[in-house]
């Protein structure tokens, strides 16, 4: 009875004396190193450059989520076993914030300052976010490719170091509202919104193109999962096309409510709440007679940015699917994996553009000067400058159809405001032989 | 009208899902004289365990089977072990204790099934039934919700009202050393109040995961609601508890559907105060003193 916990005592104890050791040594170590290519700036040494995240791992939104630091982290081993970037590898550290932004601000804390970590990549999270950006602006340290489409990321006067990546939702919004202009003009749309910027920047975006058809916009607060009066609301407004700006599993928790109630709008999710794989898991389970099947969101609508699992011959995924089989965890690829590792490929192509000496000043330098001009697994460009943080700025509709999705209109582009919606012309090239982005150091 | 009904029938069965967890509350205060903060917890842990057997092809009624006998399990053991070191000493102590059992139980399944959101299977449909022509928020499930809860109120009511187990479990909550005196195994008695009540917590536990989806915390909202409900009800009497968990299940649903789903948690918490303030003793307690 005694003995294994004093043994678990001991290897407690050992692994905290080593903890210690290890964080010492990377304290003292580096700013002594004076030698050409070494350590250029903090998290940066001759061998390596240090980078974290936060991500929900568990919670709410861990769903989906949680797999997107595997992606990444599958992509930094990839180029790090090809070389790395100037011959330093990527040593990716993420941690567990539950979506919850007192947790981040901890981790956060945690990454900076005891990791001492050289740029955020891709931490994710509208709320959670939001609870860090004046902290890293403050600390200096880069904080790229968050992983959200907020606005909040594209402040480039008061948040110099925040990048956004994804397509922002008032874009995503435009898009999605100017389709159901088009398509379904005489449809009563409702919305279903979660309560935050994710569903206010969504719903702006939506409204410059239907605000006379919108009848009824819900909220629900994250963390309550009785979404039952939101969905009756919509029902008794009338509405025949429900947009939803929410995260997958009120994907899974709307569609439940709504086959309680009946009630069949055609639903259209934004990118970040539908996809098929994870809410069709989430759902599977009320499979046994009562759902059809897994294929409940079957025919619903929703916008894509990157070409996904679904599309398994595109060369963009079947590179994704190299870099999984070689250096993926368990599991399988998933759309969220992709969408870490077209991350990590962005910040690969930044790290390069950063030079040989990189340093937080200059990878922001950099992303600003050739961040318009790269191009890698989006189907659209980025829309950095030294006036703009903004990440993608476009998307496409696309309809889900068993486990693929068909497209319902050409790529299209646009920005915030009033900016027009455009289609986007140039061929999505694909990527590099190797896998690897060759982006010129800057100056 | 739909709107409303619908509403309505929503919080009918979010309130009837409370009042099992107020029961499961009312039945360890009157069993032990302590509020029990793990009581979510162990619901939750139990519901996992069926989750399994489920998912091997056994039916849900045995996954239901299981967890209650889990429940019942689980609860005399923490009594015996966690417990009993802190029984008998200051309230607060064990009002502690449960909390760091909250805590520890939450992490260990955690670590055991995964932290992620996976779904519940339900043994009932999930389509509401029609009404001439209109679906309403209430399916076969949420009646079996409700009966189970009236079932379990009946029980309790009739355990406490009738029966000389429930006397003698009343009388060791209250003074264990005159029940000693007087020949009742207390020890016993609050084994078997902790053993119930956590079966009783475990159907809570069950019927809110029915066709939704559970992970580590999906208790955490019911703790709170059900707490309210408990105290709502005056933490004395089942009927009390049944009826403040309808009474928080609508009030919230209401709010959710005409207010805003960001106000819930705090016209929960308003509910509260405004009922310690004007009744601290809970709206349906008899008994206006009654201090050991």
């Amino acid at each position: 009875m005694r003995r294994p916990g004093h043994r678990g005592l001991a290897t407690g104890a050992l692994a905290a004396i080593a903890a210690l050791l290890i964080s010492s040594c990377g304290a003292g170590g580096r700013p002594e190193e004076g030698e050409g290519g070494g350590a250029s700036d903090v998290g940066v040494t001759a061998e390596s450059v240090k980078v974290g995240g936060h991500f929900p791992l568990t919670g709410v939104a861990a769903p989906g989520y949680s797999e997107i630091p595997t992606g990444a982290k599958a992509y930094f081993d990839y180029v790090n076993a090809n070389g790395g970037v100037h011959g330093r590898t990527i040593d990716y550290v993420y941690r567990d914030d539950a979506y919850n932004p007192t947790n981040t601000s901890q981790v956060v804390n945690e990454l900076v300052l005891q990791d001492e970590i050289f740029a955020m990549v891709g931490g994710l999270g509208t709320p959670t976010h939001s609870a860090v950006l004046d902290f890293l602006n403050g600390e200096g340290v880069p904080d790229l490719f968050v992983s959200s489409g907020s606005l909040l990321w594209n402040q480039p006067g008061k948040n110099p170091q925040t990048f956004g990546w994804q397509p922002d939702y008032e874009v995503e919004g435009k898009i999605i509202g100017q389709y159901v202009k088009q398509h379904l003009p005489d449809a009563k749309v409702g919305l279903f919104l979660q309560d935050d910027d994710f569903g206010d920047d969504g719903e702006k975006g939506a409204r410059a193109y239907i605000g006379d058809q919108i009848v009824a916009a819900e909220r629900y607060a994250p963390g309550n999962t009785d979404v039952a009066p939101q969905i009756a609301a919509l029902q008794a407004a009338g509405a025949d096309v429900v947009i939803g700006f929410n995260v997958p599993s009120y994907t899974a928790l709307s569609q439940l409510t709504a086959m309680r109630l009946n009630y069949r709008p055609q639903w259209i999710y934004s990118n970040v709440g539908s996809d098929p794989a994870l809410v069709g898991s989430l759902l599977s389970r009320f499979s046994e007679g009562k759902v059809t099947d897994a294929a409940m969101l079957e025919g619903v609508i929703t916008t894509e940015y990157l070409p996904g699992v679904d599309a398994p011959d595109n060369p963009w995924t079947r590179l994704w699917q190299r870099v999984w089989d070689a250096h993926g965890g368990r599991g399988e690829l998933t759309n969220y994996r992709i969408y870490g590792m077209a991350q990590a490929y962005t910040f690969v192509q930044a790290l390069q553009a950063a030079g040989p000496e990189p340093t937080r000043e200059g990878i922001v330098r950099a992303l600003e000067e050739v961040g318009g001009e790269l191009r890698g697994p989006a189907f659209v460009p980025y829309r950095y400058s030294a006036d703009s943080h903004a990440g993608l700025g476009g998307v496409k509709v696309v309809r889900i159809a068993g486990d693929a999705t068909e497209d319902l209109g050409p790529v299209l582009v646009t920005g915030n405001g009033d900016t027009e919606i455009t289609e986007y012309t140039e061929q999505h090239a694909g990527p590099p032989a190797n896998g690897i982005p060759n982006v010129e150091p800057v100056s | 009208m739909q709107q409303f009904v619908n509403i309505t029938l929503n919080g009918l069965s979010q309130g009837a899902i409370y009042a099992a967890f107020a029961l499961a509350l009312v039945l360890i205060w009157r069993a032990t004289r302590i509020i029990n903060f793990a009581q979510g917890a162990m619901a939750m842990f139990t519901t996992y365990l069926a989750l399994p057997l489920i998912e091997s092809g056994q039916s849900y009624w045995a996954g239901f089977a299981a967890a209650l006998v889990a429940g019942l399990v689980l609860g005399a053991l923490v009594e015996r072990i966690v417990m009993r070191p802190v029984e008998g000493g200051p309230e607060l102590n064990a009002v502690i204790v449960t909390l760091g059992l909250f805590i520890a139980l939450q992490a260990l399944a955690a670590i055991l099934f995964g932290a992620t959101f996976q779904s519940f299977p339900a043994p009932f449909g999930l389509r509401g039934f029609t009404v001439g022509e209109f679906t309403i928020a209430f399916t076969p499930f949420s009646v079996f919700v409700i009966g189970s809860v009236l079932v379990v109120m009946l029980a309790l009511t009739a355990l406490f009202r009738f029966t000389d187990l429930g006397l003698r479990m009343r009388a060791s909550a209250f003074s264990q050393e005159v029940s000693r005196l007087l020949g009742v195994r207390v020890g016993r008695m609050l084994t078997l109040g902790w053993a119930f009540a956590a079966v009783v917590g475990s159907l809570a536990g069950l019927l809110i995961a029915g066709g939704n989806l559970v992970h580590p915390a999906y208790m955490d909202a019911v703790i709170v609601y059900g707490f309210v409900a408990a105290v709502l009800g005056g933490l004395e009497s089942p009927g009390g508890a049944v009826a403040g968990g309808l009474i928080i299940g609508l009030a919230l649903s209401y709010v959710s559907g005409y207010l805003g789903s960001e106000l819930v948690t705090l016209a929960a918490l308003g509910i509260l105060v405004a009922v310690l303030l004007v009744r601290p003793r809970g709206l349906f307690t008899r008994v206006a003193e009654r201090r050991v």
